[in-house]
């Protein structure tokens, strides 16, 4: 019907100007509405990035004389404000990725490892069903409630004096911070990372598996030659999810490494105190910090979308 | 190549607070090179036989011997046995080659020269060199069937166990497919467990047919035993298609009586019949055949309901004319003879065909004459 209406005013439309007003009673209000509904909803969204970006690009002066949306002119536009955020954000960067990149692939390939134990071996299910509701229970810990504890248990462990031959190699000993994340992210990602591949290797074929077992594989075999190179779509997902989540972290990081001012600082540290001061806050350069940290996990989502969109769908 | 003993083979599943006998006291032996097929209807325990011979589930009481060795404690890795799936479980990220290599670097210490020409002889055998380095994911079903039947061929095993592996082909290719294994188990005269739910694959291919039904063993036997001298009812009435005839009598003095019929039998018949009166008459639908007139003593008078014509023949659903309007049964004739829906038919059920079953056990108490 509507689609009849429209066809036969849009002929009208281009042969008879006149009779424009055939054309509108045409349009469908439910569809008037819901574009404007999207539309409304994308500019609500896009509005703080948007925002961001381009009060990253101007002046202090800029920031202060006009709308936070609207874009730097001629006088108050500047890449100033990035170059500053990226020398004091530098050393940040690096220390984030020395816990980062290590605490992910060590909890991701871990997180596989217990799932393929919990699946597919041949335990018996009154053995895997404690484990797994253990993992579970995991998930739903609060970083928050286990700061004193995880503070307390760091101070006990003497990491700093047996590591001492690294200090002597020259490396700040501010860096045993680093080493306490990458373990504390293990541990906290492992539950999540091991129900995520758990569901995964539960979808898998059971026959395949039978099937490289009278092949005369072992379990380990299996998982390496079977298992493993199936994974693929799963890791991207995790991967990513867990990079995300220890990157851009800031609670255990005030815990374990506690000081922008620390050698081993990592960038949510430091991006916490960018841009305050006594003066006031500099709101073009805290956005342009924001953008650098957020960086990396962008790359990371478009280097895995791909297999992150298979792995989903599954 | 071995031999595959089954003593006593039992498998209680729990179930909630109770359990399942899901296979119960099975016996069966295996010759070398011999082909059994496993059939019965499904959720009667032939897979899960099959599965405790490769190793993939436990037993729970009862021992399997292959080629005299216990192997109820072997890990499947260990047993010598290769595995042919309903679902084919080939590697999906692997080509042809290496789903066939896979086998046997994992379970042997061949050299990669050796394992590639073992690989190359079992993808000639199987007609499948020129799939060699595709996915399993690019190939047809028919092709992935041969790949993984090339699989289980190249590691040289002991024992075949094949799960359904013609279950997901098309009609045509199953009986293609039926045809080449055949040929193939007795070019390698490796000894073969086939589970199927399919009479007639178990009729055309086995050796011998072993019938499983709720977990019991019916009967292990030659496919022509089974089918011409089945041990009980289960039997008679699981082989053969369309299946056989049976009718509800009882014994009185020398005759059978139905609800609606009476049946005469000879006295060699009744010897085998001894003192049974409550009885089940059973009849092959090829065992009925029209005849003239209602004069003998086993002929019958009869309404034809449905007529189904096959072409070489037809498959006539007949009722007796006594009987309630859709209780009937069926009779196969020849194609050319002209029998419509509606016909008034006169059949004979002659006596050296009929089988005797007891009506409370299902035994078998006297099966058909075959002359010799």
């Amino acid at each position: 019907m509507n689609d009849d209406a429209r066809t036969d005013g849009g002929t009208a439309s281009e042969t008879d100007p006149g009779a424009a007003a055939g054309a509108l009673s045409g349009v469908d209000g439910y569809r008037v509405f819901l574009y404007l509904g999207l539309f409304g909803m994308l500019a609500f969204f896009l509005v703080p990035i948007e925002s961001g970006l381009v009060t990253s690009f101007k002046t202090s002066g800029g920031v202060s004389g006009s709308f936070p949306f609207t874009p730097p002119t001629g006088s108050t536009f500047t890449f100033g404000k990035w170059g500053t955020a990226f020398d004091a954000l530098g050393r940040g960067l690096v220390n984030s990725a020395l816990y980062a990149i290590p605490a992910t692939v060590i909890s991701a390939l871990l997180g596989s490892f217990a799932a393929y134990g919990i699946t597919q071996s041949n335990w018996k299910p009154k053995y895997k069903a404690p484990i797994l509701a253990l993992f579970v229970a995991g998930i739903f810990i609060p970083y928050q409630a286990v700061l004193v504890p995880l503070a307390q248990f760091w101070s006990t462990v003497p990491l700093e004096e047996s590591l001492s031959f690294l200090w002597g190699l020259g490396i700040n000993d501010d860096y045993t911070g680093i080493i306490k994340l990458i373990v504390t992210h293990v541990a906290y990602g492992l539950p999540i990372c091991t129900v995520l591949f758990r569901s995964y290797y539960k979808n898998m074929s059971e026959e395949m598996i039978e099937a490289a077992r009278l092949d005369g594989a072992s379990i380990r075999r299996i998982y390496r030659r079977i298992v493993l190179p199936l994974s693929g779509p799963m890791f991207a997902v995790v991967l990513i999810y867990q990079f995300t989540q220890i990157w851009n972290d800031l609670l255990f990081t005030l815990v374990l490494v506690q000081t922008e001012s620390s050698a081993a600082a990592p960038i949510v540290l430091i991006l916490a105190g960018l841009g305050t001061s006594l003066e006031g806050q500099d709101f073009a350069l805290r956005m342009a910090g924001a953008f650098i940290a957020a960086l990396p996990t962008l790359a990371v989502y478009i280097a895995f979308g791909e297999e992150f969109a298979e792995g989903v769908a599954t | 190549m071995g031999t595959l003993e089954l003593d006593g083979v039992t498998k209680v599943f729990p179930d909630g607070d109770g359990e399942v006998v899901a296979v119960d006291d099975v016996d069966i032996e295996m010759r070398d090179g011999e082909f059994l097929v496993v059939v019965g209807p499904s959720g009667c325990g032939k897979s899960t036989t099959l599965r405790m011979v490769a190793g993939l589930e436990t037993i729970s009481s009862g021992e399997i011997r292959l080629t005299g060795k216990h192997i109820n404690d072997v890990k499947p890795q260990h047993r010598d046995i290769a595995m042919v799936f309903q679902s084919y479980a080939l590697y999906p990220h692997m080509t042809v080659r290496e789903n066939m290599a896979f086998g046997l670097e994992e379970s042997t210490d061949l050299s990669d020269d050796e394992i590639d020409e073992r690989v190359t002889d079992a993808t000639g055998t199987m007609g499948i060199a020129e799939l060699l380095d595709r996915k399993p994911s690019d190939l047809s079903g028919g092709q992935r069937q041969r790949v993984a039947l090339g699989r289980a061929i190249v590691r040289d095993p002991e024992v075949f166990l094949m799960d359904e592996p013609l279950s997901n082909l098309d009609a045509k290719l199953r009986s293609e497919m039926r045809t080449e294994l055949q040929r193939l188990q007795d070019e390698l005269d490796v000894t073969t467990m086939y589970v199927t739910h399919d009479q007639t694959e178990a009729m055309t291919m086995g050796d011998r047919i072993a019938i499983l039904d709720a977990g019991e063993l019916q009967q292990v036997a030659t496919p022509l035993e089974c089918y011409h001298e089945p041990a009980n009812r289960f039997v008679a009435g699981f082989i053969g298609d369309p299946s056989m005839n049976f009718f509800d009598v009882r014994r009185d003095g020398d005759t059978l009586v139905g609800s609606v019929f009476d049946y005469p039998l000879s006295a060699s018949t009744l010897d085998d019949v001894g003192d049974v009166t409550d009885l089940i008459l059973g009849i092959r639908p090829e065992d009925i055949s029209l005849a003239g007139d209602a004069t003998g003593e086993h002929t019958f008078s009869t309404v034809a309901e449905v007529v189904e014509p096959m072409g070489d023949e037809n498959t006539v659903y007949i009722r007796f004319e006594d009987a309630p309007e859709g209780e009937t049964f069926i009779a196969t004739v020849g194609g050319l003879q002209q029998v419509a829906a509606g016909d008034e038919i006169t059949v004979e059920i002659p006596e050296k065909t009929i089988h005797l079953f007891d009506g409370t056990t299902g035994k078998a108490v006297h099966n058909r004459e075959l002359d010799e």
